[in-house]
């Protein structure tokens, strides 16, 4: 009765970070000259390419790693790091395509109701750490899974993990406790 | 404004000429690719009425009163002449023992037709004062005679004298001066036979002019309708064409728009001798240069307005000679005989309005914008419109360019790719951008930025000291703001 567990929740994904190597040097100049929708941040040696496709900012270094951030989803994520790698490619560019790793995954989570923050943390002392003060948020690690949740009193809860997979089931395993401290309309 | 390209024309080719000599090219090829040069820039049209879009150069003449008239035959009239985007020159025209005029002739990068505010004075360089007290429209008269009317005698009698502006009655006044430190016009004679001598001596003139602040007023009856121009590309042009002035051939007076922005470049104008030949026709391009100063029609000032669609008759300036008519399609209606001079078209399209007054013409709209964008480049620019201008503009010093290198060919479809982990399979699956560079138009930008800023998509920039080409045409701007969305 507290916890239910067939929670039809809405988990938006709302971004999605990936890396992968081109395994070759990458001469940033020439990328910053020649690459369309490029931005050059020369003083951290760092070059920016914007794709509009699947809606993604990749960082490149020159040592050829690439992060890739914006991406809704772990496929998109792919593709769109894949569509990078093409236009480094067609830049001249030895590219290959490796190591390529969902490394971050951040969704939002609704609740349909409000939660007592102060008494959650109570019940959950070990993971849940709250300091009013810096922040209006528990934050709640799940170690095992690797995944932090960010609850705020609303119900809204934000969630992050090194995969897809592992931010639902934590929503998942954060119900029942979230649903113990909730804050009930007479 | 024409002005402007025919001197970077010729600055470049005398720097290589030597250079050209030492390495044993021979000298026809220089003439050759100057040639080449220009014929391409006329082409373009990147320049409104450029090297006399081959058409017409309409003139105008103003006539002074009589007593004018002798001072005007040796002396070089200055007047201050917004023309849109060029420079227009005097001329010292004869006149008639009948009516003394002045014609203007405005630099061929004028577009008609042209609008004088109110307020403005004009000085001719004759030192008289004329100032407007109405708006005032030159255009441009079908036929391409210049018109000289005697109504602007009264113009000139008066200040500010409300008669002055009849219907028929076209002046080009150029905005107040007074915030521009040096009002020079550069007129800008098209022909040769434009008389220098007396544009020389505009040189005086200017000075004068720059002290008093004082524009030239062109008046031109056009037997037409009269259209409302403005000024502003006038001003915009003057802007642009004061740097470049350094011409020994003609002293122009340098006209600057009241924009202030501008003034800078005007002050050294006026100072320096400028000597603007422009040819307005191609024919005349490469000779007039050299034949301006001696041709002279010494009598005559003329002021020959180039308009956009104007037929292409250079000017000559000659008083008697109305080789101009010729070769103007659009003709000012001339109260008496026919100076030298351009007409001034009726037609307006030439003539890009320089500032914010409501378009008289549909189509000016177009143009009008443009020219805001030439003075200051303030602007919400559409999201579309910043689009392509993003895609070409060579922004900041890095000048971010959009290659379209990536661009070519791709081809498809977004694939996923199954294999994980896997090379590039030739890339052939994963294809880049769907629209490569899509926006692969001309427009480009080349100046220098005080501040580029992004907030996730929204861009701003603040630009300073630029040129653009922007829709075929050339435009320069000293300030420029605008936002985009990517």
């Amino acid at each position: 009765m507290d916890a239910d567990s067939d929670v039809a929740l809405d988990i938006l994904i709302t971004n999605v970070v990936c890396v992968f190597r081109t395994r070759c040097h990458l001469n940033l100049r020439k990328i910053a000259l020649e690459g369309a929708n490029v931005i050059y941040k020369r003083d951290v040696g760092k070059v920016l390419m914007k794709l509009r496709k699947p809606r993604i900012t990749a960082t490149i270094w020159s040592s050829g790693k690439v992060i890739c951030t914006g991406a809704t989803s772990e496929e998109e994520a792919k593709f769109g790091a894949r569509r990078l790698a093409r236009t480094l490619q067609k830049l001249g560019f030895q590219v290959i395509f490796t190591d390529f790793k969902v490394v971050n995954v951040l969704a939002v989570c609704n609740m349909p109701f409000e939660i007592r923050l102060p008494e959650f943390t109570k019940n959950n002392r070990p993971h849940a750490s709250y300091e009013p003060e810096l922040h209006p948020a528990v934050c709640y690690r799940i170690k095992p899974l690797r995944a932090t949740l960010q609850i705020f009193s609303t119900g809204s809860i934000t969630v992050t993990g090194p995969n897809v997979k592992a931010v639902a089931s934590a929503v998942e395993q954060i119900y029942p406790f979230v649903f113990e401290s909730r804050k009930e309309i007479l | 404004m024409p002005k402007l390209y025919r001197s970077i024309i010729e600055d470049v080719i005398e720097g290589v000429w030597e250079l050209f000599a030492e390495e044993g090219v021979e000298e026809q090829v220089l003439k050759d690719l100057k040639q080449a040069w220009e014929a391409k820039v006329t082409q373009s049209k990147a320049t409104e009425g450029f090297f006399k879009h081959s058409h017409y150069s309409p003139q105008f003449t103003l006539q002074l009163p009589h007593n004018l008239h002798r001072t005007l035959q040796t002396s070089t009239a200055s007047l201050v002449i917004p023309a849109g985007r060029g420079i227009q020159q005097f001329t010292t025209a004869d006149l008639d023992a009948s009516r003394t005029g002045a014609t203007l002739t405005l630099p061929s990068g004028i577009t008609y037709p042209i609008h004088v505010p109110a307020g403005v004075t004009l000085q001719t360089a004759s030192g008289h004062l004329y100032k407007v007290n109405m708006p005032v429209m030159v255009t441009q008269a079908p036929g391409g005679t210049s018109i000289l009317q005697h109504p602007i005698q009264q113009i000139f009698q008066q200040l500010g004298q409300p008669s002055v502006l009849q219907a028929s009655i076209a002046t080009v006044a150029q905005v107040n001066a007074s915030s521009v430190p040096a009002t020079a016009e550069r007129l800008q004679t098209q022909e040769a036979p434009l008389q220098h001598p007396t544009v020389l001596q505009q040189r005086g003139v200017e000075a004068k002019h720059s002290e008093n602040s004082a524009n030239a007023t062109l008046l031109q009856q056009p037997t037409r309708s009269q259209q409302q121009v403005t000024t502003n590309t006038i001003l915009n042009h003057q802007a642009n064409s004061t740097e470049y002035f350094q011409y020994t051939n003609l002293q122009t007076a340098v006209f600057t728009s009241k924009s202030s922005e501008m003034d800078s470049t005007t002050e050294p104008m006026a100072s320096s001798s400028f000597s603007i030949t422009r040819s307005v026709q191609d024919q005349l391009s490469t000779e007039l240069q050299d034949s301006v100063q001696q041709q002279v029609s010494d009598d005559i000032i003329e002021m020959i307005i180039l308009g956009n669609g104007l037929d292409a008759s250079t000017l000559l300036k000659e008083q008697d000679s109305i080789s101009v008519t010729e070769e103007m399609e659009p003709t000012v209606l001339m109260e008496s005989d026919i100076r030298t001079e351009k007409d001034i078209c009726s037609d307006i399209e030439g003539i890009i309005q320089l500032d914010g007054i409501d378009d008289v013409f549909p189509k000016e709209e177009t143009e009008s914008t443009r020219d805001v964008e030439e003075n200051e480049f303030i602007g919400i620019i559409d999201a579309e419109d910043l689009k392509v201008l993003e895609e070409e503009e060579d922004e900041e010093g890095d000048s971010i360019s959009n290659a379209e290198s990536s661009g070519s060919s791709d081809t498809e479809e977004p694939q996923i790719d199954i294999i994980e982990e896997d090379p590039l399979n030739s890339g052939d699956d994963v294809s880049e951008q769907d629209t490569p560079d899509l926006f692969d138009t001309d427009n480009v930008i080349v100046c220098q930025y005080d501040k580029i800023h992004r907030s996730k998509n929204k861009w701003k920039f603040y630009l300073k000291d630029g040129v653009m080409c922007f829709g075929g045409k050339d435009y320069v701007f000293a300030k420029a703001i605008g936002d985009a969305e990517w």
